[in-house]
């Protein structure tokens, strides 16, 4: 379970501080599979960034009583300067994972050739995303939070991630962010809307793409 | 699956986690600052060791005779090295965290860290440095340390002093970045304060007092004695130092605990 208690987050500017969640309150199940639907700039990676302590709400408090993946889809979790397999040597070390078989399973799912074994920085965007979410899956978390970058585009990859996301047993939870309602009827079976810095939630997924459409 | 991930670890679990932690930064920090081209790791010491022996073959070349009848190039050498291991840290400091944020996405990796990882490699490659030239100073003018224990001790406090300044820089940088630009002119300009390049014996008695309130003089002196035993003498008190080292620290941790909660990655 993921329980946030009235979470706020402002960062600073030169304007001031610039609030962007006010007062986020929500609880994720175990297996549950949830959209969390917002516009451009409405606060969703630093919703995601917040959930999984990378960073720290100025107020209020986030519960974990399951193990939480990093937020997937940045380029951030990762050295630039090493390569794929050193990148998923290091994970393996951190999370208490056999070794060999981490690097591995991160060579056949993230499937970049001879790329694996050269430093992260001469990959593509594409590669960064396919090796981030290949980490994640191999050191198996309990709750993915996942940035829609992974769900879009049509490469081979695009799809084996989605079924690899589908075929998450039914103990795993998924939080999707995205702004396209379709990428989130494609991987959830409920869905959160976050405006204003608040957090809606919807038991039926329909009611809530048609809230977020009307908005 | 979630056995030692959530919160409900255990203390002995938890420093298993920080102790893993540790190893693996350990071990990436050496791939990512020496990398596996040319030399690789070889770097790691060879830096502080051309280093030292570079200011110590000028002043042994420079010719001037040492109070004590000391060699200048053992002088110079058991000076700069601990000064280098103090001075790499701190320069350090201010980029520790930003050189480093992408680790915080994994939520095992504590800034805490990050910093004493980088600190023990640090530590670890002076300490080779100095065991190389503690052989070669037996070797070539045949002054072997009186008791090793004692230089151990001087490396490991002054470890200990420079990681606890390190922990506040690193704080202080994540709020400004004044620490940036002033933290390698304070370091440069402290240089003849710290006690690398002299000896307290050579100083008037007011004088004494005076730079005996500086811990890392004691670190120096220290190391001084654990070479030449009682050949010159040497003024060090061990509590002071630990004193020091445990403000420093527990200001730190807590100043960087609360960094944390600020920072932006």
């Amino acid at each position: 379970m993921i329980r946030l208690h009235d979470v706020h987050k402002s960062y600073p500017t030169h304007f001031g501080p610039k609030e962007v969640l006010r007062g986020v309150d929500i609880t994720f199940m175990p297996g549950e599979k949830v959209g969390i639907l917002g516009r451009n700039g409405a606060g969703k990676s630093t919703l995601l960034r917040l959930i999984a302590g990378v960073e720290h709400p100025n107020r209020g408090r986030v519960e974990r009583r399951m193990s939480v993946s990093w937020p997937l889809g940045f380029a951030g979790a990762m050295h630039y300067s090493i390569s794929g397999a050193d990148n998923a040597r290091f994970l393996a070390r951190i999370y208490d994972k056999p070794i060999k078989e981490t690097v591995e399973f991160v060579e056949n799912f993230a499937d970049l050739g001879h790329y694996f074994r050269m430093p992260v920085r001469t990959y593509s965007s594409g590669m960064t995303v396919r090796l981030g979410f290949s980490l994640s899956l191999a050191v198996q978390f309990d709750c993915y939070l996942v940035d829609e970058a992974i769900a879009v585009g049509d490469s081979r990859f695009a799809e084996r991630a989605r079924a690899a996301l589908a075929d998450l047993n039914a103990r795993a939870s998924l939080l999707l962010v995205s702004h396209q309602a379709e990428t989130v009827r494609a991987f959830c079976k409920t869905a959160a809307i976050l405006e204003d810095g608040r957090l809606i939630r919807y038991d039926d997924l329909d009611q809530a793409i048609a809230a977020y459409q009307a908005a | 699956m979630s056995e030692v991930i959530g919160p409900q670890a255990s203390l002995w679990s938890c420093g298993r986690i920080q102790l893993r932690v540790i190893g693996a930064l350990m071990l990436r920090e050496m791939g990512t600052r020496f990398g596996r081209d040319n030399l690789g790791y070889v770097w790691l010491f060879l830096e502080p060791m051309l280093l030292g022996g570079a200011i110590g073959a000028l002043h042994q070349l420079s010719g001037h005779a040492l109070p004590g009848g000391l060699e200048p190039f053992v002088f110079w050498v058991i000076g700069y090295i601990p000064f280098y291991l103090f001075r790499g840290i701190v320069n350090r400091a201010p980029v520790g965290i930003v050189g480093n944020q992408s680790l915080l996405y994994h939520r095992r990796i504590t800034v805490f860290d990050i910093m004493l990882s980088r600190h023990l490699l640090e530590g670890a490659a002076v300490g080779i440095a100095l065991a190389f030239y503690i052989a070669l100073f037996g070797a070539t003018v045949d002054v072997w340390p009186v008791e090793t224990a004692k230089m151990v001790l001087g490396m490991v406090l002054m470890l200990g002093l420079a990681h606890g300044i390190a922990l506040l820089i690193a704080a202080g940088s994540v709020y400004t970045e004044l620490f940036d630009r002033i933290t390698h002119l304070a370091t440069y300009l402290s240089m003849g304060l710290t006690g690398a390049f002299f000896m307290v014996f050579w100083l008037p008695s007011d004088m004494q007092r005076a730079v005996l309130t500086i811990p890392t003089v004691h670190c120096f002196e220290l190391v001084r004695n654990g070479l030449y035993g009682n050949q010159v003498p040497t003024h060090y008190d061990v509590p002071y130092v630990v004193a020091w080292i445990a403000a420093l620290n527990l200001l730190g941790m807590a100043a960087l605990r609360k960094a944390r909660r600020h920072l932006i990655v």
